[in-house]
């Protein structure tokens, strides 16, 4: 059916049944997210003490406890900057997908952002919504079919995988992923993108240290890029490109 | 028996692989749903299938990459407890690292299987799940606050156009940035300030995928060659990595 065809009272409702739809589907999101999360976080802390039974033994609270206090408040906070800043891109569904199936920076993340551009969505729309989760879910099953099949044919592929021949290509995923992302990107903002590009690579010039950081300096480098895009915004009343 | 024996037993196969079971089951049940819900409220079917396409094929490389991963850990950690990890909730550049801190907090001094023990071993998976569990926390418990907040999924239509959209496209540029540019800082101080000796094939691979994606768009653009719109992503990664092994060599 073609909204444009419709007479505008039937338009309407068609927008009034669909805007009906979407809610429903939203809700049940909601409620099918929290449950498949809530079940994966169970079976994730449940399997430790699980193969613990197995062998015979149980984890050592005692060290888990001191152990997240020495190395999991830094991933605590970098989780919770995760979910703040990916979530509104991400939309419901794909957000509860996302996190219950990680590797988000390196690959949910552009994925969906990829999925967006292709058909031409805009964030925070109900379009977003479900092209993000079908993104997403496409993304994780993909992920686990070649991780299955991988772990299946682990002898006769481990030769082949880790070939010294190999290695620098698959050392270099990440690079070429943010390498075809950033012609992608930065050919229509590069107002945007230049300043913060400059930034970054002065502070991890002057401060190496810096590089074993990288995913956290995606905060300071977003905001930049957020203001920049406002002043931009502002600039040209709000409907510039 | 061997440590390593013992985890890489069909128990611990069948443990991990049925929870990797139950979450393709998850994604498989979002994406019919969404597909149903998207085609009910009248968007292109043609679009939806382009973008699982897309997806698929976006995909498929970086989890070659999450493959070796798994391979990584599995001299340590056997195999089905990576397998898990890098198929649910975990991320490739997370996990080595905080299974060599978990197994340095659990006593053994490092991540290796012959200091490796049963006990350490279960220590370092619950600390490993611990660390990494609270982006999913938040979401299950503040997801639709938050998205309510925002208003998400309440945009009238897709011709929309708000500072919402450009403020997601604005973050994504920040963390492109952020990654190019620990390459070339990587490149000049990554071995001490300013010395120039840093690994320099990070930021020549990413130029070579963003020269490959040049041709993709002008393709697309220029040419009038749509389809290869869905594998542009993908191609160029395959083009700069072969362009990695070619490199390598020098």
């Amino acid at each position: 059916m073609n909204e444009k065809n419709l007479p505008a009272a039937e338009s309407s409702a068609f927008d009034e049944e669909k805007k009906a739809l979407f809610e429903a589907y939203n809700k049940s999101t909601h409620l099918f997210g929290r449950i498949a999360s809530v079940i994966t976080l169970v079976l994730l802390l449940g399997v430790p003490f699980v193969i613990g039974g197995y062998l015979g033994t149980s984890p050592d609270l005692k060290a888990a406890g001191s152990g997240f206090l020495a190395i999991g408040l830094v991933w605590f906070v970098s989780c919770i900057a995760e979910w703040l800043v990916y979530t509104p891109m991400l939309g419901a569904g794909g957000g509860y997908l996302a996190f219950i199936t990680g590797n988000l920076i390196n690959m949910k993340i552009p994925c969906a952002v990829n999925a967006r551009d292709i058909v031409g969505v805009k964030a925070g729309t109900p379009e977003n919504e479900i092209i993000s989760t079908l993104s997403i879910a496409t993304s994780s099953l993909v992920t686990i079919l070649v991780l299955a099949v991988g772990v299946a044919l682990l002898i006769p592929l481990q030769p082949l995988l880790q070939s010294p021949t190999l290695a620098p290509a698959f050392d270099n995923v990440v690079p070429a992923l943010f390498g075809a992302m950033a012609y992608k990107y930065f050919r229509k903002n590069l107002d945007i993108a230049a300043a913060p590009l400059l930034i970054m690579s002065l502070l991890f010039i002057l401060v190496p240290g810096l590089i074993s950081s990288t995913s956290f300096m995606i905060l300071p480098s977003g905001a930049l890029a957020i203001l920049l895009a406002w002043l931009k915004y502002k600039k040209t009343g709000g409907g510039g490109k | 028996m061997s440590i390593l024996t013992q985890l890489n037993s069909p128990f611990l196969y069948i443990v991990c692989g049925t929870i990797i079971l139950f979450i393709a089951a998850v994604s498989l049940f979002f994406l019919i749903r969404a597909y149903r819900a998207g085609k009910a409220m009248g968007i292109d079917t043609t679009k939806m299938k382009r973008v699982i396409a897309a997806s698929a094929t976006f995909t498929l490389l970086p989890s070659v990459g999450i493959l070796l991963g798994v391979i990584a850990l599995s001299g340590s950690l056997g195999t089905p407890w990576p397998w898990l990890r890098l198929s649910v909730i975990g991320a490739l550049h997370y996990e080595t690292q905080v299974a060599t801190a978990a197994a340095e907090q659990a006593g053994l001094g490092g991540l290796s299987a012959t200091t490796m023990t049963a006990r350490g071993f279960v220590t370092i998976c619950l600390l490993m799940s611990l660390c990494i569990m609270w982006g999913m926390v938040f979401s299950t418990l503040f997801n639709k606050r938050y998205l309510k907040r925002l208003g998400s999924g309440s945009g009238k239509s897709a011709g929309v156009s708000g500072f919402g959209d450009k403020a997601m496209t604005a973050m994504f540029i920040g963390l492109i940035c952020a990654y190019l540019g620990s390459y070339i800082g990587g490149f000049i101080s990554g071995n001490g300030r300013f010395t120039f000796t840093g690994s320099w094939l990070p930021l020549a691979v990413a130029l070579a995928a963003s020269l490959a994606m040049a041709g993709f768009v002008w393709l697309a653009e220029k040419k009038k060659q749509a389809w290869v719109e869905s594998f542009s992503i993908a191609g160029s990664m395959l083009l700069a990595m072969a362009i990695a092994v070619l490199l390598g060599r020098l």
